[in-house]
């Protein structure tokens, strides 16, 4: 650690092989640790994969059961359900990337222009709150909030002589409670990446256009925003490769029978298929299916992104 | 230089901790921790540990272990270590099981194919015929003939036949003591105030629900729920039965998925959807699968009138007794008031095959003997009910033959049989001898003070009763499109309630298309076909 980088690069032109090793072989052996994780645990279940192609029989194991090439993809992309769940994980993805993917940046840099630091300090640590909270327990609260009968916010509309809203039972008020769900539980915790970013920004140039007599959001325009934008490009990419994969707990907690028309998503249909009723090649193909899809998806914006603001991951 | 010495010595001796540290935990990681633990109390003399082998059997955890006992060592794992486990020279083990995770978990468990206890069991047929199709069940029609005369004799080659697949008993049955299901309840006091008399059609339930809901009764404003209801089978199966129309004399389909296979069940939709819409029942069932909210319901007294099945009210510090506390003068009243206009006017209602769980032996065990020899132990002489009462004079009182639990027994002795239901898999509930005792033996179970309303109510469940059809084999599109049919009553239950009533038909088609295009369709076929291959029954 005491050795300076160019002292560290002389020596090791000077090091042979055999005697490289040597020396630093303790870095190695730690790299290695999370090479056999991902090694175990990331690359070894692939093996599974094979099971989309085969009549799997839980008692000849992966390994005896018979090939049936693609019948299985014929099966699910012949499955009405599938094309529902499809189109059901798209659209809550989508309207997810438009409602929650701006709410951390505009809550960021709210945060950054609050002078008062404890102030500030206080409402990150209120908004970093939701994140820690299971979407158990999640469900439980929007259940007690947003219920028809039992729900509070439905019995302060009732007691002010207004109409209840079905937010839990009615497909599209069920969805703005998905969506702001969503928002309430990761927005605050989205910031720290944005905020990171922001601390970065040259304070020189705020006052230059102070000088130049720039408002607060002009400021916001032309200094924040573009000093943030490598960041926002990247969790862009990121999440739009994910927009065909969706979490398990929210769309099966937050959603309900009356609205399985907009909740019922790839997760939980390969839930209900493979560990409900033990089709597990069925499910197999569907998580393949995502992958390869969301595989595709990530190349691709990664590609766009290069392309229109030479900013890209890969 | 020392210094630089030092540190090389210490960065080295950290990078080696630290790796052998990471490596231990990684490998750590990897041995799968297997969960049994060995039933102890056994004694093993040194003389016969030569042959003495182990049997393991599933276990239902359902986490509830009260101290000191855990689910694998407890009193009742003692008693069968020493009563059936040491005299035949095998040591017993059990393996634990999530209660709610149950199959998903027997999946890995017979997928492992070396993990898998020797006896192991499901509530799901679709379970145990995927299992027997796959070839993963030992055959034991010859072993329960050699080693399990009284097993065979406790259980009943009727309720044998329902572990049989193409003429071979790939698992054993469990056998039911009781089989009435549901029964319904009214809020007496409520009745009282407004002047009304008890209903006894639906349609007079109809006229009372409107009056509950008018004229309040219980002063609740908009917490009023006339008629109490759920997404759960003991509301919506009662209502759906009491409109059906039986395939055949008293027979029905035998998955719920098919209820609406059966003539009838549009027009308890219709009913559903007049109810829903005039605000007779409660507003937010569609959310309320597991009834906990109907359960808060009752017992705060904002419900006037409810199905359940028939025992769930009357344990100790249960529903009843909860709504008695909160709610002075309160009186619940088991009634029957659903009639079926198709079947006479009758109270038709659902019961339970007589087959409990399906007991099955996977292929891959060596114990299979011992497994049949533990399960015929189980129904030899005094055997269940040691294990479903516990100790005579100190868990129950021998009256009339009958086990009649104390009322006073001491916790540290009801403890002893916290998971007596779970252990004893060939009874489900206790069963004694004809279906009249077991119920008896049954109530004694329950505090005095709810009994004979609980008496009432299991009378309710078995009057007018309808059982399902058995077709000894299992029905391919079952197995194919159950899950997904399952899902899709529920939607259709609850989108056909909440449309406004002149959207009903529109609706109803719609979801019904649905429904049979989803694998309906080939289901009713199969069905229809297996019906015409069956003798009369």
């Amino acid at each position: 650690m005491l050795l300076c980088p160019v002292f560290l690069h002389r020596r090791r032109l000077t090091l042979s092989k055999a005697s490289y090793f040597r020396r630093y072989w303790q870095l190695y052996a730690l790299l290695s640790l999370p090479l056999i994780y991902f090694l175990i645990f990331r690359y070894g279940p692939m093996y599974g994969v094979q099971i989309a192609f085969k009549d799997f029989n839980l008692f000849k194991g992966i390994g005896g059961s018979e090939w049936i090439g693609f019948d299985a993809f014929r099966e699910v992309f012949g499955m009405r359900e599938f094309y529902s769940t499809l189109r059901n994980t798209f659209m809550l993805n989508f309207l997810d990337l438009i409602i929650s993917f701006p709410a951390p940046i505009i809550l960021a840099i709210m945060l950054y222009e609050i002078k008062s630091v404890w102030f500030k300090k206080i409402s990150q640590t209120i908004l970093y709150i939701p994140h820690f909270i299971s979407w158990v327990i999640i469900g439980g609260i929007v259940y007690q909030l947003f219920g028809n009968q039992s729900g509070m916010v439905n019995g302060v509309l009732e007691s002010m002589g207004l109409n209840t809203i079905p937010f839990l039972t009615e497909k599209n008020p069920w969805l703005i409670t998905y969506l702001f769900t969503g928002v309430w539980q990761s927005a605050g915790w989205g910031t720290i990446l944005y905020l990171a970013a922001l601390t970065g920004i040259n304070r020189e140039l705020f006052e230059a256009a102070e000088v130049d007599g720039a408002t607060r959001l002009k400021k916001i325009r032309y200094i924040t925003l573009p000093s943030i934008k490598p960041t926002i490009v990247t969790l862009l990419i990121l999440n739009l490769g994910k927009m065909v994969s969706i979490g398990f707990d929210r769309p099966y907690i937050i959603g309900n029978t009356a609205v399985r028309e907009y909740s019922d998503v790839l997760s939980t249909f390969v839930y209900r298929i493979g560990l409900e009723s033990g089709q597990y090649t069925l499910a197999t193909v569907v998580g393949l299916f995502q992958a390869v899809v969301g595989l595709i998806f990530i190349l691709g914006s990664n590609y766009i992104s290069k392309k229109v603001t030479g900013n890209g991951i890969l | 230089m020392t210094v630089n010495v030092n540190q090389g010595v210490l960065k080295r001796a950290v990078g080696i901790g630290l790796t052998a540290v990471m490596g231990v935990g990684l490998l750590a990681g990897c041995s799968s921790d297997s969960k049994t633990n060995t039933a102890t109390g056994s004694t093993a003399s040194p003389t016969e540990s030569a042959e003495r082998v182990t049997l393991k059997v599933e276990i239902f955890d359902r986490g509830n272990s009260p101290a000191p006992y855990t689910i694998t060592n407890n009193y009742l794992s003692q008693l069968i270590q020493t009563n059936f486990g040491d005299p035949n020279n095998i040591d017993v083990e059990f393996v634990p099981v999530q209660r709610s995770e149950e199959v998903t978990k027997l999946n890995v468990l017979m997928a492992s194919n070396t993990d898998v206890p020797d006896i192991v069991f499901t509530y799901d047929s679709s379970v145990f015929y995927r299992y027997a199709q796959q070839g993963g069940l030992t055959d034991v029609g010859a072993l329960i003939d050699e080693y399990g005369p009284n097993l065979k004799k406790f259980i009943g080659e009727d309720t044998l036949a329902f572990g049989q697949l193409d003429g071979q008993q790939f698992s054993i049955p469990g056998k039911r003591a009781i089989t009435g299901r549901y029964s319904s309840y009214i809020r007496q006091d409520w009745l009282d105030k407004l002047g009304l008399p008890v209903p006894t059609t639906t349609d007079e339930l109809y006229t009372t629900l409107k009056a509950f809901k008018e004229k309040d009764p219980g002063g609740l404003g908009s917490k009023n729920i006339p008629m109490g209801m759920a997404l759960a089978p003991a509301q919506f199966e009662t209502l759906i039965y009491s409109f059906m129309k039986p395939i055949s004399g008293e027979l029905t389909y035998s998955q719920r998925y098919e209820l609406p296979l059966h003539e009838g069940f549009k027009d308890a939709m219709q009913f559903l959807n007049k109810l829903y819409n005039e605000g007779l029942i409660s507003k937010d069932f569609s959310l309320d699968e597991d009834k906990t909210q109907l359960a808060k319901d009752i017992q705060n007294g904002n419900v006037g009138y409810w199905s359940e099945d028939v025992d769930v009210l009357f344990y100790a510090d249960g529903t009843l007794d909860n709504l008695y506390k909160n709610v002075q003068g309160s009186k619940v009243q088991p009634v029957d008031v659903l009639t079926n206009a198709n079947v006479d006017n009758k109270h038709i209602k659902s019961r339970y095959a007589s087959n409990g769980m399906y007991i099955m032996i996977p292929k891959s065990s060596k114990r299979a003997v011992e497994a049949v020899k533990y399960l015929d132990w189980m129904a030899t002489g005094n055997n269940l009910i040691d294990i479903y009462s516990g100790v005579e004079g100190e868990n129950y009182d021998l009256i009339d033959g009958i086990p009649v639990v104390k009322a006073d027994v001491a916790q540290e002795f009801a403890d002893r049989l916290f998971n007596a239901g779970d252990t004893a898999i060939i009874s489900n509930s206790k069963n004694l001898g004809d279906q009249a005792t077991n119920e008896k033996a049954w109530i004694s179970g329950f505090p005095e003070r709810n009994q004979e309303a609980l008496k009432q109510s299991i009378a309710i469940a078995n009057t007018d009763t309808i059982g399902p059809i058995v077709f000894g084999k299992p029905i391919e599109a079952e197995s194919q499109y159950g899950t997904t049919l399952n899902d899709k009553l529920a939607v259709i239950i609850v989108k056909t309630a909440m449309v406004k009533p002149d959207q009903f038909e529109t609706v109803y088609e719609q979801e019904m298309k649905d429904y049979m295009s989803l694998g309906g369709d080939k289901l009713k076929a199969e069905l229809e076909k297996a019906l015409t291959e069956i003798p009369a029954q």
